[in-house]
């Protein structure tokens, strides 16, 4: 028997809205989960995804996508290859598997409330499909980072992080619920398909893949890039949510995506940036993250934002500075305080990777060497006290990770500038005059207390290191120390500045 | 690449297949292929299609067009699907195919 195409057919199961006789419409799309604002309410009739899949389709391919990964995973579990991973690479999978295994269960609550508001029944549909893949991948995650739980409790952190109030945690979860859950649903699907999904997502589980398979990370890199086969549909909820804000208040549609797209990007610099420059081995790196950045992000990504007619946001020569600058900071931030996170941070920094740096940034040595000679300064005299933190760093309000925005001085030094601002009487301190801006317009959403509120409000106690590794949920044998015990250090003892 | 669209493959064996129904569904242009090992971008300037035909005469008559979603991780430009065709565009390019 032929069967019908589906475009014979498809609008009856997706095109589900109808005239409500026994309740208002207000009622059942209340405009504060909604969100039409000052779009026309008959507008969103004209919401279609190019992205079209049914039912049956979406299950028979998802089951075809659950067994090939699996597949590999069963046959990789029998071989030694876990084993013979680089420990630098090992902690660009921990630090992934604990930021964002239960992202995607935050992701799961963006979509089923779209799934429920969504002001048009192709775009509810849609977000089911999406809300289904969420789930399987938080589910995914946990399953893969749990194999590896028996040989070291950091993967643990893939089920424990989202449960504690460590420090990264916190900045990401800051992100995720003001993407997901501040948010009526026009703007989740701005900030999450669109910004999110469409954008960032390709850069951590797409780009992140090569790396991964070019560090013999098999297993981590099919999973991952099967992820992101389930993203590139449902990212797809952004394009006529866009289009029609743009039709109808693309003031509104502009600051969304600009607004999303600089937070998102902050996020990112500390989970991607040192994974790709600083934690993968320098033989295995496909190219730097300023290059990951400029395929996906400043090409690809862009060109896709200009074409739905967004402009460039309004912060963007900042924003390709900080691509020079940004992860660096946060990375020497992040060894620098190892003991706070779950993973083991790659210094990266051996005389080889400082050239590859260099390379890669020309301005690297200028702005960043200094420090890391110090550091191994100490490290080579057994001054270890003196590589670790006595306190936290000044964190920011808006994106919540610590204050180190390189700003330049006429003397070429780097400068990390605070930008305050007091509100009610209170200062609040900002890691660049695009988070304070932020904050300004968006406080009554988006504001959580940081890391240093929680300490001098007394959250911490005591109010010291234990005290503070202790709230944040890290235990001794978790705590992060340097991936390779400092022994990329010794090629910087006098006598072998020579070799 | 100029306003490049496409899909963008996970590694799998099929890839070689897709890419030579993609030269056949787009005669008149140049497909550019880059192998980053756990992905390969195919991308045309401004508009890019792939067909269940061509699909099917290189991956046999059972693969169905909605199964490569499976292998494309990602994609460039704005994407439009049907039962004979999947389509990759920019609009401000105005190519139609």
């Amino acid at each position: 028997m032929t069967r019908m195409q589906r475009e014979e057919w498809q609008d009856i199961v997706r095109d589900v809205d109808w005239a409500f006789a026994y309740a208002d419409d207000e009622a059942v799309f209340p405009e504060w989960q909604s969100g039409t604002g000052s779009v026309p309410r008959e507008a969103w009739k004209d919401w279609e995804e190019g992205y079209k899949i049914t039912y049956p389709e979406y299950v028979a391919v998802q089951r075809e996508k659950e067994t090939s990964v699996f597949a590999v995973k069963a046959a990789l579990q029998r071989s030694k290859v876990f084993d013979d991973l680089d420990e630098g690479w090992k902690s660009t999978a921990k630090a992934h598997f604990g930021a964002t295994s239960l992202i995607e269960y935050i992701g799961m609550i963006g979509e089923l409330r779209m799934a429920r508001f969504g002001l048009n029944g192709g775009w509810r549909n849609m977000a089911v499909m999406g809300a289904l893949d969420e789930i399987r991948h938080a589910q995914i995650s946990l399953a893969f980072a749990h194999e590896f739980v028996p040989k070291d409790p950091q993967y643990d952190w893939a089920l424990k992080a989202y449960q504690t109030n460590n420090w990264a945690i916190i900045a990401a979860r800051r992100l995720l619920d003001g993407i997901t859950c501040d948010a009526n649903v026009v703007d989740v699907a701005i900030q999450l398909p669109l910004i999110f999904e469409t954008g960032f997502t390709n850069l951590q589980f797409v780009g992140m893949a090569a790396d991964a398979l070019a560090s013999g990370d098999i297993n981590f890199a099919n999973m991952i890039s099967s992820i992101q086969t389930d993203e590139a549909r449902h990212a797809q909820q952004g394009g006529p949510t866009i289009e029609i804000l743009m039709k109808h208040d693309p003031a509104r549609a502009q600051w969304v995506a600009d607004k999303m797209f600089w937070l998102t990007g902050r996020v990112f610099a500390i989970l991607t940036g040192p994974a790709m420059d600083y934690y993968t081995p320098l033989a295995h790196r496909k190219q730097s993250y300023k290059e990951f950045m400029e395929e996906w992000i400043i090409t690809q990504y862009m060109r896709t934002l200009n074409d739905y007619g967004l402009k460039k946001p309004w912060y963007w020569d900042q924003f390709l500075e900080n691509l020079e600058t940004t992860h660096h900071a946060l990375h020497l931030g992040v060894w620098f305080t190892r003991p706070t996170v779950w993973w083991k941070p790659q210094a990266g920094v051996s005389r080889a990777e400082r050239a590859w740096l260099n390379q890669k940034y020309p301005h690297w040595e200028e702005l960043y060497g200094e420090y890391w000679d110090v550091i191994t300064h100490n490290i080579n005299r057994g001054e270890m006290a003196s590589t670790l933190p006595e306190t936290l760093p000044w964190i920011c309000n808006t994106c919540q990770l610590p204050i180190c925005t390189h700003t330049s001085s006429p003397d070429g030094k780097w400068r990390v500038r605070n930008f305050a601002h007091t509100h009610d009487g209170r200062q609040h301190h900002f890691c660049s005059d695009v988070c304070r801006t932020i904050w300004q317009e968006d406080h009554d959403t988006l504001h959580m207390k940081t890391m240093v509120e929680r300490l001098l409000a007394g959250d911490v106690q005591p109010p010291d290191i234990p005290g503070l590794l202790g709230y944040m949920g890290i235990t001794p044998d978790v705590a992060g120390d340097d991936a390779y015990g400092y022994k990329w250090a010794a090629e910087y003892l006098p006598g072998k500045a020579a070799e | 690449m100029e306003n490049a669209v496409g899909p963008v493959l996970r590694m799998c064996d099929e890839v070689e297949f897709i890419i030579r129904a993609i030269e056949d569904d787009n005669p008149d242009g140049v497909v550019e292929v880059v192998d980053r090992g756990a992905y390969v971008r195919v991308q045309m300037p401004g508009f890019m299609r792939l067909t269940q035909v061509s699909l099917e005469r290189h991956l046999g008559s059972t693969f169905k067009l909605y199964q490569l979603e499976g292998m494309m991780a990602s994609f460039a430009g704005r994407i439009t699907t049907s039962s004979d065709q999947i389509v990759w565009k920019l609009n401000a390019t105005g190519k139609t195919g």
